[in-house]
């Protein structure tokens, strides 16, 4: 799966939860989004889990500081789940 | 908000903010929720507890907010399915209390920062002070015993409070017991604890005590009505207690589930107990639907 295709999968998640205007980047993080607290966040987690059909465990969210770090985890899940390798992760 | 005055706090907010930014807004709740005391006295507690070792704090806050991360996590599964995971205390024992790294990365440093940090430990805090240590002044009191010391919070809190009483600790948890060890030296209250490794359901401790706190323990048995009859067994006729348990909130070492403060009430009379007085103090202001964990508090006494 390529970043633009996370990305693309994230976005209505990122608008359903905070708010429609929120521009989903790398850079994007929980101190440009105001209503990104910690309620919102987990749900944030459990709506990507849905949406990528994967677990998110503690460690890993706890390592997520930014979107391009949350893309780079996807990526690896979702690599690992249909057994592609993926190129230049 | 006024955190220059709060030099330890301004440090945990900096800490939160650069590692987990989505918790960073809890202080600024807190202090709109409970004001300038709640800031000087979480100030106090940081200031002692930590002095101006920053790598420990920081590795506190890290904890904390893995163990908050963890927790919610949980009650967002708790939300579908209204059931705790089922595990058994033994597996439970082993993953956590017997688990060094786990106990002292995670669990111990959340328990203590989420003292002030979470609404409804804040407020559990807040009527033990006000209301069950006053009762306490009120009676003859030269020893009490806490049962399940976790981070030996609630004993410091009593040694701090009346300043002859003296304290035994009891937790099956030699890592619990280390880190309560390190709290009551903190506060230079050593001289008047003892500390107890031992399962007062396996063995119930012959001696008793004027009054007993035992705080958010129950959730974490199998049998919780077997654990509060050696409670009472513990307590002098006439002793009063503190008695709470976590209602509707999952966590990796919850085994048993309260669903509401009649619960926990209705154990509580039945292992002998007399409620003066309870509450039940909600973490936060849930979504429609969504569960909310509470945690409930029975100040009891033992029939004379």
């Amino acid at each position: 799966m390529t970043e633009q295709e996370v990305i693309d999968r994230l976005a209505p998640i990122f608008h359903d939860i905070f708010n429609p205007d929120v521009v989903v980047t790398e850079d994007l993080d929980a101190t440009k989004v105001p209503e990104w607290d910690s309620l919102n966040h987990i749900s944030l987690i459990v709506a990507i889990e849905g949406e990528f059909q994967c677990e998110l465990i503690t460690e890993e969210v706890a390592q997520i500081q930014n979107v391009g770090d949350l893309i780079k985890l996807l990526r690896v899940k979702t690599s690992k789940l249909t057994g592609f390798q993926e190129e230049n992760p | 908000m006024p955190l220059s005055n709060y030099p330890y706090i301004k440090k945990v907010a900096d800490f939160l903010f650069v590692k987990f930014p989505y918790f960073a807004t809890v202080i600024d709740k807190r202090y709109e929720e409970f004001g300038e005391a709640w800031l000087a006295e979480f100030n106090e507690e940081l200031k002692v507890f930590f002095g101006d070792d920053l790598p420990r704090l920081q590795s506190a806050v890290n904890g904390y907010g893995s163990f908050a991360l963890d927790s919610m996590k949980l009650q967002k599964k708790f939300d579908k399915m209204r059931e705790y995971i089922p595990k058994e205390y033994a597996d439970v024992s082993h993953d956590v209390y017997l688990n060094r790294d786990y106990m002292f990365n995670l669990y111990l440093p959340g328990i203590m920062l989420s003292q002030y940090l979470w609404s409804h430990h804040y407020r559990q805090l807040h009527y033990f002070r006000h209301t069950f240590v006053e009762m306490l002044k009120e009676r003859s009191a030269d020893c009490f015993c806490d049962v399940g010391v976790g981070t030996g919070f609630y004993s410091k809190e009593m040694l701090r409070a009346l300043p002859v009483i003296r304290g035994r600790g009891y937790d099956i948890s030699p890592f619990s017991l280390e880190h309560t060890r390190i709290m009551i030296d903190k506060w230079q209250f050593l001289g008047r604890y003892e500390f107890c490794q031992a399962d007062i359901l396996l063995e119930t401790p012959k001696d008793q005590a004027d009054c007993l706190v035992c705080v958010e323990v129950l959730e974490h048995l199998d049998d919780p009505v077997s654990f509060l009859k050696a409670l009472y067994v513990l307590l002098r006729p006439g002793g009063i207690g503190f008695i709470t348990a976590a209602i509707n909130g999952p966590n990796a070492d919850h085994i048993y589930l309260y669903r509401g403060l009649g619960d926990l009430e209705r154990e509580v009379a039945s292992a002998g107990f007399e409620i003066l007085q309870s509450v039940e103090y909600l973490g936060y202001i849930p979504k429609p639907g969504d569960s909310v964990p509470s945690s409930g508090v029975c100040i009891v006494r033992k029939r004379s």
